[in-house]
């Protein structure tokens, strides 16, 4: 600060004093303005703010020496003070921000990740792909009003045979179709189930009509293990016992159930067959989904539009009377469908070995 | 069942021969297409021709020059090398450019010095059959001068069916046809069963002694054959129908089998020893050479055919060796019986002898059939081989069978299939498969032939209706059920499944067979096991009683296979045999859950592979499991067999043992060949789906939290579970406790646990007293059990 006055006054020792506290050293933050923007980091402008702003700097001493001033200079002191060194921690703050928004920029840009590739990986697990078949039919059946049952697998040959009309002398009764189990009592035949319909002979025992069931499950027969045969298999069953359920409710049902799995645009047939336990019989083509019977060298349907479903039929009365239902009072219907069949016509799989090989190559295929 | 075309026209004039409308009639009558044959000429130009003469070559010894009439106006002269006829026979003749099968052309050429034109020839040649010997002599009646295919019934198509157990009568051609006739609603005719017989008695006596398993005994004697080949027409329908032809006499019994359904046997009756045949069933210890040269031997419950020799014929099965008609057979026995249906399927099943005869039998014949059939065949077998019939039958009827009489309500077939199903529109339907109807009142009395055994009921008669109005013609409708759903536990189940798979499991699937070795696997005494009778493979026999043999087995192949990460788990049932004096009769099958995992597994990263499973990661995956399905586990260690004895828990769920988590023994890896460490756990599914546990929700508390961590020092024996319990039972403000370090000094030896506690309040700030005394209840409760804060003394 300069002197303006040039008349001598007279010598005033405290004003002189003041006089020179007044001389204030201040920084010029104009002229710091430029340093300012030299600075290039973070680090440098916490070296700058350190050195003008910190218990060093010009500005923290000048502040110190502000207790040994008169008062009425203080004031004006003080606010001197307080000016400069707000209007350098604006500027600094200012470059503060712009210096961060670069580091950040540089930082972001440095620790780019190559996202085409898994640098982290979470296990990715899967139900069996019979699982999933078995439940997304249940949904289906679900949705029609059913409910889902099951039953031993260990089973006894009057629930697996007897209950379901199935002639004593029926070849598949044999030890060469049939697995029998050394078990029990002589005159309880037992036996691993051929067939999930041992279950509808046991819930109609015990629950009264209507009934409209399904029954997931595994199935056994004396078979050796190739492209078309398991030992063990699943099926899953279906039973609508009511007091009017005539042939064209089987008909629909299935057709809306395969609509459903297949497709909209599925049709079904059924095709007379026999069972012992149903009465009429039929199995169940739906148009083949591949070539919907528009192309006769079509692998998958052989070229006649139609691909075997499933087994079904009217619930023979003999069945009724079996499980103490009246035959005269009720009809219904049933039906059992192969599950590892609905899942190799509807992936293209070929052949049964899969299902039981748990070969991770085969497994991961169906991420469901 | 194959079915010929041309040979059907015998019994039917079909509307249509398109392939695909007949594949549907016989798709929708029941009678599944499996396949269709076409059978087209493989030759052309092939003409009938008759020998007019045949003279020796000039030139050459082998061969002779015929010349044969081809019906133009100039013989051919053609040089032949077979020997077998003589001028006037009728034979096969390849004209000057026919192609024969195999793209074999024919010419005109000049054989040492003697033109040739065509050539007569063989069976072989013309791809009909193996006989090359000789040329290929026809019928003298053959119509000489036309296509040699029109006497083969070529072209031809062949459908082979599916006939289902219940319909043996459509095993036949007759059959097949009558199933036509109904369908397209034409005429059927029936093959010719008149016979010119020679006025004489039957030489033999018949006698059966097993009516329960023999119905009835008809039989015909033909006397003064000439055993030979079949003409070619018998031989060609036969072989459309996929049966070798062997010898006139046995050809007409397999003709007949064919075109009638009801199989026969021809004897020579010359070896029938005493004149007499019985019919009885077999002595343990006896034994019978089989037509088939091989020696089979008999129990009680073979039925055979004994002359005063012994057993001459199996019966239904095969016929004996003894009495077989052969090349010097002049007098045959034409036998057609009737067998009880489960005695041969019995039979033919022990003795791994199935036939074309014994499919028929044990599926039923018409036991009315048998006279007739036996008629027929010994038409045929006069026809075609010679000789006379005996004008009198034997016809012995143990069991006789009569039509049934069914009746069936209108309202029955209605409320099954539909209003539009009358009495009359049923009746009109049921007559066409020949049924007989009368109509009385608002029902039908049926009368069913005994070629139908499988219509007995009005069900039957119901199905037969719905079958002949064509399945295609019914509505599709759905029933009104009640609502549906899963139950709690099957919802539960489905959580549980969804709850593996979110960590990382495949599901597996394993047959539930196991090696009594398997079955020790996991047991210390191997008790009520479950024994397959007729199990696949000998040494897998039992059921079994876990699941970690098959998964262990998976994880084994898929390693082997290159797999790294294998990690599976299986629900699944398992068997135990219950003490009989129990009330449920099956064995107790209840289901379980396995867990199998090798290899590195959990979340990876690059540079720094997943942690490789052990004990550690089948506790983990229980404990994730359990919080899931809203349960607590309690763990204890435990030395289960097959487990790692130092790194197994025992898990309870409720105060009840539920299973086990840890890992694979090191001596059971070895068994199951794995050479790394194997995360192992196995647990009853019923109780973790059986119960939906209450939730109730906790106030959320609005005030601060203060979290501390305490290490303790604790003796080695003590479970860490122990400590977190006890101290966390002396707070009544804790909201969270996290054990976050386990160690153990490796000299020393001491263990420490550090201890995260997290205390808050629901409705105040905590003061540091209340801190405090928190703090000292954690320590004091651990020094309860002996264990110190660690840097105290």
């Amino acid at each position: 600060m300069s002197e303006e006055n040039t008349q001598e006054p007279p010598i005033d020792l405290d004003a002189k004093l003041d006089e020179m506290l007044l001389e204030l050293r201040l920084p010029d933050v104009a002229d710091l303005s430029g340093e300012l923007e030299r600075v290039a980091n973070s680090a440098e402008l916490a070296e700058f703010e350190r050195r003008h702003l910190g218990p060093d700097s010009a500005i923290a001493g000048e502040k110190r020496r502000l207790g040994q001033m008169a008062n009425e200079h203080r004031r004006e002191a003080g606010r001197r003070i307080n000016e400069v060194s707000r209007e350098l921690q604006g500027r600094i703050s200012v470059r503060r921000a712009e210096i961060e928004t670069q580091e950040q920029a540089g930082r972001i840009a440095a620790e780019g990740i190559d996202v085409t590739l898994d640098h982290q990986r979470f296990p990715v697990g899967g139900l069996h792909l019979i699982q999933q078949v078995i439940d997304e039919v249940s949904d289906i059946f679900i949705g029609l009003g059913y409910k889902v049952a099951d039953g031993p697998e260990a089973e006894l040959a009057w629930y697996n045979f007897d209950a379901l009309n199935t002639p004593t002398d029926h070849p598949g009764r044999l030890e060469s179709d049939t697995m029998y189990l050394d078990y029990g009592r002589p005159e309880d035949e037992m036996l691993l189930r051929a067939h999930t319909s041992p279950v509808q002979a046991r819930y109609m025992e015990q629950h009264d009509p209507p009934v409209y069931i399904v029954v997931p499950g595994k199935c056994y027969r004396n078979d050796t293990v190739d492209a078309s045969h398991l030992p063990v298999f699943y099926q899953i069953e279906g039973l609508a016992v009511d007091s009017n359920i005539q042939f064209s409710d089987l008909k629909g049902t299935l057709a809306e159930f395969a609509r459903q799995f297949f497709g909209p645009r599925t049709r079904v047939r059924l095709r007379p067959h026999y069972f012992p336990f149903t009465e009429p019989s039929a199995e169940m083509d739906a148009s083949c989904p591949s070539c919907d019977g528009k192309d006769s060298t079509c692998r998958l349907c052989g070229g006649t539009g139609w691909l075997e479903m499933l087994g079904c039929g009217m619930v023979d009365p003999n069945v009724f009377a079996a499980v103490g239902y009246d035959p005269a009072r009720v009809t219904g219907f049933a039906f059992g469908a192969g599950v590892e069949r609905l899942a190799m016509v509807r992936y293209g799989i070929d052949s049964m070995r899969h299902f039981i090989d748990n070969d991770f190559r085969f497994l991961e295929q169906f991420p469901g | 069942m194959r079915v010929s075309l041309q040979w059907l026209n015998e019994y039917i004039d079909l509307p249509t021969r398109d392939p695909i409308e007949l594949r549907r009639a016989f798709d929708m009558l029941g009678h599944a297409v499996e396949s269709i044959e076409v059978l087209d000429v493989d030759w052309t130009s092939v003409l009938i021709g008759k020998v007019l003469t045949v003279e020796a070559h000039p030139d050459a010894d082998k061969v002779r020059v015929t010349t044969v009439d081809v019906g133009t106006d100039e013989p051919y002269q053609i040089i032949c090398g077979a020997w077998n006829f003589d001028a006037g026979a009728v034979v096969p003749v390849a004209l000057p450019g026919a192609v024969l099968p195999g793209g074999f052309e024919i010419g005109s050429r000049k054989i040492r010095g003697v033109e040739s034109s065509g050539m007569i020839c063989s069976e072989h040649e013309l791809g009909l059959g193996e006989d090359a010997a000789g040329i290929l002599v026809l019928d003298d009646g053959a119509p000489v001068g036309k296509p040699f295919e029109s006497i083969l019934e070529l072209p031809d198509v062949v459908f082979e069916l599916e006939i289902t157990n219940n319909r043996p009568d459509v095993m036949s051609m007759v059959g097949v046809a009558r199933e036509l006739a109904a369908w397209f609603d034409v005429d059927f005719r029936e093959p010719d069963f008149s016979l010119e017989t020679v006025p004489g008695k039957p030489e033999l006596t018949v006698s059966i002694s097993a009516p329960d398993g023999c119905n009835r005994f008809t039989a015909r004697e033909v006397r003064g054959i000439t055993l030979g080949k079949s003409p070619l027409w018998v031989r060609e329908r036969l072989r459309k129908a996929g049966v070798r032809a062997i010898s006139n006499a046995v050809d007409v019994t397999n003709y007949v089998m064919m075109e009638l359904g009801h199989p026969l046997h021809a004897f020579d009756l010359d070896t029938i020893a005493g004149g007499t045949l019985d019919v009885r069933w077999a002595s343990a210890g006896e034994s019978l050479e089989t037509l088939d040269g091989s020696v089979r031997h008999l129990t009680a419950e073979d039925l055979v055919i004994v002359d005063t020799d012994g057993p001459t014929s199996m019966a239904a099965i095969m016929g004996g060796a003894r009495s077989e008609v052969n090349d010097a057979t002049v007098n045959v026995l034409m036998e057609a019986a009737h067998w009880n249906p489960p005695t041969v399927m019995y039979s033919s099943r022990r003795h791994d002898l199935q036939s074309e005869a014994s499919k028929r039998f044990e599926r039923g014949v018409d036991p009315n059939l048998s006279p007739r059939a036996n008629d027929r065949a010994c038409r045929l077998l006069a026809e075609i081989g010679g000789g006379e019939i005996v004008e009198t039958q034997i016809d012995i009827v143990a069991n006789a069978f009569s039509p049934v009489s069914v009746n069936l309500a209108e309202s029955d077939v209605q409320r099954l299939l539909g209003d539009r199903f009358d009495a009359a529109m049923s009746a009109a339907l049921l007559r066409r498969v020949h049924l007989g109807v009368t109509a009385a009142g608002g029902s039908l009395d049926v009368t069913v032939p005994t070629y139908r055994p499988d219509i007995t009921r009005p069900a039957d008669l119901i199905e037969e209706i719905a079958r002949l109005a064509d399945f295609d013609t019914f509505g599709e409708t759905l029933p009104t059920g009640p609502a549906g759903g899963l139950s709690s536990a099957q919802g539960r189940t489905r959580t549980f499944l969804a709850t593996l798979r979110g960590l990382g499991l495949h599901q597996a699937v394993n047959l539930p067979f196991v090696s009594a070795a398997e079955l020790a696997a996991f047991s210390d005494v191997v008790t009520q096991v479950v024994t397959v009778r007729n199990p696949l493979r000998d040494d897998q026999s039992k059921l079994r009683q876990s699941l970690l043999p098959g998964l262990l087995r998976n994880i084994r192949e898929n390693r082997n296979r290159g797999a790294g990460a294998v990690g599976l788990f299986e629900t699944g049932r398992v068997f135990y045999a219950r003490p009989w004096q129990d009330d449920e009769r099956v064995p107790d099958q209840p289901e379980r859950l396995a867990v199998a995992v090798a290899g590195p597994f959990g979340v990876a990263e690059l540079g720094s592979p997943a942690r490789d499973a052990d004990g550690v990661t089948a506790l983990a995956l229980l404990t994730a499991v359990a919080r899931q399905m809203g349960l607590n586990l309690v763990r204890n260690a435990a030395q289960p067999p097959g487990y790692h004895p130092t790194r197994t828990a025992s898990l309870e769920l409720e105060g009840a043992p539920i299973g086990f988590a840890g890992e694979l023994h090191p001596d059971t890896a070895a068994g199951f060949e794995i050479d790394v460490r194997v995360a192992i756990a196995e647990i009853e599914l019923a109780p973790i789906v059986a119960t939906r546990p209450p939730i109730e929700m906790v106030p959320i508390s609005t005030y601060p939290h203060v979290d501390f961590d305490l290490s303790f020092e604790i003796p080695r024996s003590l479970a860490g579970s122990d400590l977190v319990e006890a101290t966390s039972k002396a707070s009544r403000l804790l909201e969270k406790v996290e054990v976050f370090d386990d160690f153990v000094h490796p000299e020393s030896g001491e263990r420490s646990i550090a201890i995260s506690y997290r205390l808050r309040a629901s409705d105040r700030t905590l003061s540091r007293d209340e801190i405090e005394a928190e703090r000292t209840g954690f320590v004091n409760a651990a020094a309860s059990l002996g264990a110190r804060l660690r840097g105290e003394s």
